[in-house]
């Protein structure tokens, strides 16, 4: 699905930093609980109406970079800057920013109305203002109807919108969002996902959201902060995230990547060439590479950037073809999922994508087959 | 692994020699849960609703020299059994000033003394609940340990505090200041109360709130909400259920209470429990204590049924 096509190149903040001020600015943040390093060194900068998310597996201090940011946690070293302004010591409840919490966190003895008029009362707004805001947000999150029930009496996805609307109501410049979807069975999140970029767009505010679920990342993003064991591995559009990931960790970690280890034999300003005994071939890579004759480095490349056939391909440089056993075959109706053993023994999982239908001359088990990959398919990785 | 059985041959017979008597049972209508049941009915049965209406009896009958001290309630004259209900002891209860005084000050005191109880007990229950895990019951244990030691001689040491030469005197004789009177007042009593009924308050106040999810008071927070108003609006109201259950916890047994006013009151502190006491052991009047009793019993029903409403509520939620 194409995504977000009003964006175009221009108003992407993040490719021209140079004229462009960061909305939140953070500064080699830190955060240690006891001797456990949550957070390690982050400097991050988000531009004003993105929709960033920080994607991480659990414990990978995602979420306590959201809880600085709401306040609830204070850096043990680092800067936290929103809207020009230093956070570090701005108590959570003096901050322009709201968060949507994993759990909804909804006051159980108050009602819709009461949960989403909480933060227009404590600012102390006149009653018919309050109102009309609570009407509105209700409006927004298409809960007219729901005003005076309790949240005990709501379904999960309407807990989930509640939630959304109690934290949009005060008009934040910033939303965090802590694993919106992640209480939402799968239908009832992809069509929130949908609805939730909407409001982000029409709203025009600034989300973070946290969540360990990469394709909801993707859906959702603007940007990508990939992060691991505390630390940002990597900053970038979800394209870039997923087709030119930095490291081994990100290739990996987003979608599935077959990777093997090589050596650079020839290095060339426009080209290398890779030997890899895991592979059973050279790998002609058509662009440089930053590295040295003889370096250890890993390749890694997409399932679907690969093609099986049963004669064998030629190749100008005499790489970039090798040659194994039909082990496995998941059939997941739009794609066949190939998993060949190589000579090494290597496996290596290729996706053909069914366009024939019901092919009867379709590459079946225990078949010996040609994998052939095109010259810039794979990434060249030295982390 | 299973292995399968032979289908023709019949599975093992239990022996169930309680099949017999269960069988015996249910033919005459009983069952295994009517058995169970049956033990605390039967208990309450004989040891409450029997001796209560024993009292409620008594409390009919008018007051009379020899064993029993009361008049009888039946009668036998010619052959037909006589009925004598005497209400007379009821109605001294609404025109003897002494008796509803004692009503009256037995709920000021114990509802004063529920007040401080919660305002003392409040911060502790919420300090311990948000205390880090391996400390809770080390602090829980510590609310409960004056149970280790006698009532009776815990009540006692209070007086070697207050006392006119007692710790608290020799203290702040120290600094010049001259020796308080405490014991004998209504003051003592409320120090006793207080200290005796301090955990009951506790500890309904701490399991409500260390059920209380803490992303709540971050939500309240998050939107803008200053300390006191959380604790205010989310807080206070979420700990409703605990603070009503020990402050009937608190409240009940306080107005009945008779130990703490004997030992630590005055003459001038004035509570049914004493009162209660008086007539049944110095007045030998048993109809009118009984009167007394009952009386206090409809007293304390009220908070009684409130109590169960509230905890209705929790078990709703």
């Amino acid at each position: 699905m194409a995504k977000k096509p009003q964006l175009a190149i221009d108003t992407r903040p993040w490719r021209d930093t140079a004229n462009n001020k960061p909305f939140v600015r953070i500064r080699n943040v830190s955060k240690k609980f006891g001797d456990v390093l949550a957070v390690h060194d982050v400097s991050l900068d988000i531009y004003k109406s993105e929709l960033f998310c920080l994607l991480g597996g659990s414990g990978s201090g995602k979420s306590t970079l959201l809880r600085m940011l709401a306040g609830f946690e204070t850096p043990t070293s680092g800067t936290i800057e929103i809207d020009g302004q230093d956070m570090t010591e701005v108590p959570p409840y003096a901050r322009p920013v709201n968060m949507m919490f994993q759990s909804y966190a909804l006051f159980p003895h108050m009602s819709v109305e009461q949960n989403i008029a909480y933060g227009l009362k404590r600012d102390g707004l006149p009653k018919a203002e309050i109102a009309a805001r609570v009407a509105e947000l209700l409006a927004l999150v298409k809960l007219q109807d729901y005003g005076k029930r309790k949240p005990h009496q709501l379904s999960g996805g309407q807990r989930q919108r509640v939630a959304l609307a109690r934290a949009l109501a005060k008009r934040p410049k910033l939303l965090l969002l802590d694993e919106p979807l992640g209480a939402l069975d799968k239908k009832l999140r992809e069509e929130t996902q949908f609805e939730l970029v909407k409001i982000q767009e029409s709203l025009g505010v600034t989300f973070i959201v946290v969540t360990h679920d990469q394709e909801e990342a993707m859906t959702l993003a603007t940007r990508i902060g990939v992060m691991n064991q505390g630390e940002i591995a990597m900053v970038g559009e979800p394209t870039d995230i997923y087709e030119f990931p930095n490291s081994r960790f990100v290739a990996s970690f987003i979608g599935s990547a077959n990777m093997v280890e090589g050596i650079v034999t020839e290095d060339e300003p426009g080209h290398v060439r890779i030997r890899s005994a895991e592979l059973g071939c050279d790998i002609y890579v058509a662009h440089g590479v930053d590295c040295a004759p003889d370096q250890l480095l890993w390749w890694a490349i997409r399932p679907e950037k690969m093609v099986l056939s049963r004669e064998k391909p030629t190749h100008p440089h005499g790489a970039n073809v090798t040659s194994g056993i039909v082990e496995e075959i998941a059939y997941l109706g739009d794609i066949s999922l190939y998993q060949v053993a190589l000579d090494s023994g290597k496996r290596i999982r290729v996706s053909q994508t069914n366009s024939v239908r019901g092919n009867p001359d379709a590459i079946t088990w225990e078949e010996r087959v040609y994998i052939s990959w095109g010259d810039s398919s794979g990434s060249v990785l030295t982390v | 692994m299973t292995i399968a059985r032979d289908p023709t041959i019949p599975p093992p017979r239990r022996l169930k020699p309680w099949n017999a008597v269960e069988r015996g049972l249910a033919k005459v209508g009983i069952t295994g849960r009517m058995l169970v049941l049956a033990a605390p009915v039967l208990w309450l049965l004989v040891f409450f609703l029997i001796p209560l209406a024993v009292v409620f009896g008594i409390s009919l009958t008018t007051k009379q020299f020899g064993r029993p001290p009361y008049s009888p309630l039946l009668t036998t004259e010619e052959g037909t059994v006589q009925l004598t209900l005497q209400f007379n002891n009821y109605i001294r209860l609404f025109t003897d000033n002494l008796y509803v005084a004692a009503y009256l000050s037995s709920i000021r005191i114990a509802a004063i003394s529920t007040v401080i109880t919660l305002l003392v007990g409040y911060p502790m229950a919420y300090a311990i609940a948000r205390a880090p895990d391996r400390w809770r019951n080390i602090f829980l244990m510590l609310v409960v340990l004056p149970f280790f030691t006698s009532f009776l001689l815990r009540v006692y040491a209070l007086t070697g505090f207050m006392r006119g030469n007692g710790v608290i005197n020799q203290f702040l004789g120290l600094f010049g200041i001259p020796p308080l009177v405490m014991m004998q007042t209504d003051f003592a009593v409320y120090v006793g109360i207080v200290y005796t009924y301090l955990p009951f308050m506790i500890l309904p106040l701490y399991t409500t709130l260390v059920k209380l999810d803490t992303s709540l008071f971050e939500a309240s927070a998050d939107l803008g909400a200053r300390p006191i108003h959380t604790f205010l609006f989310v807080t206070l109201p979420l700990s409703l259920p605990g603070i009503v259950a020990g402050s009937m916890l608190v409240f009940i047994p306080a107005i009945g209470e008779f130990v703490i006013p004997s030992l630590l009151g005055g003459p001038e502190t004035l509570m049914i429990g004493r009162v209660l006491w008086d007539e049944f052991f110095a007045a030998t009047n048993w109809p009118r204590a009984a009167a007394v009793a009952v009386a206090m019993l409809v007293v304390v029903v009220v908070p009684i049924m409130l109590l169960q409403r509230a905890q209705g509520a929790v078990v709703e939620k």
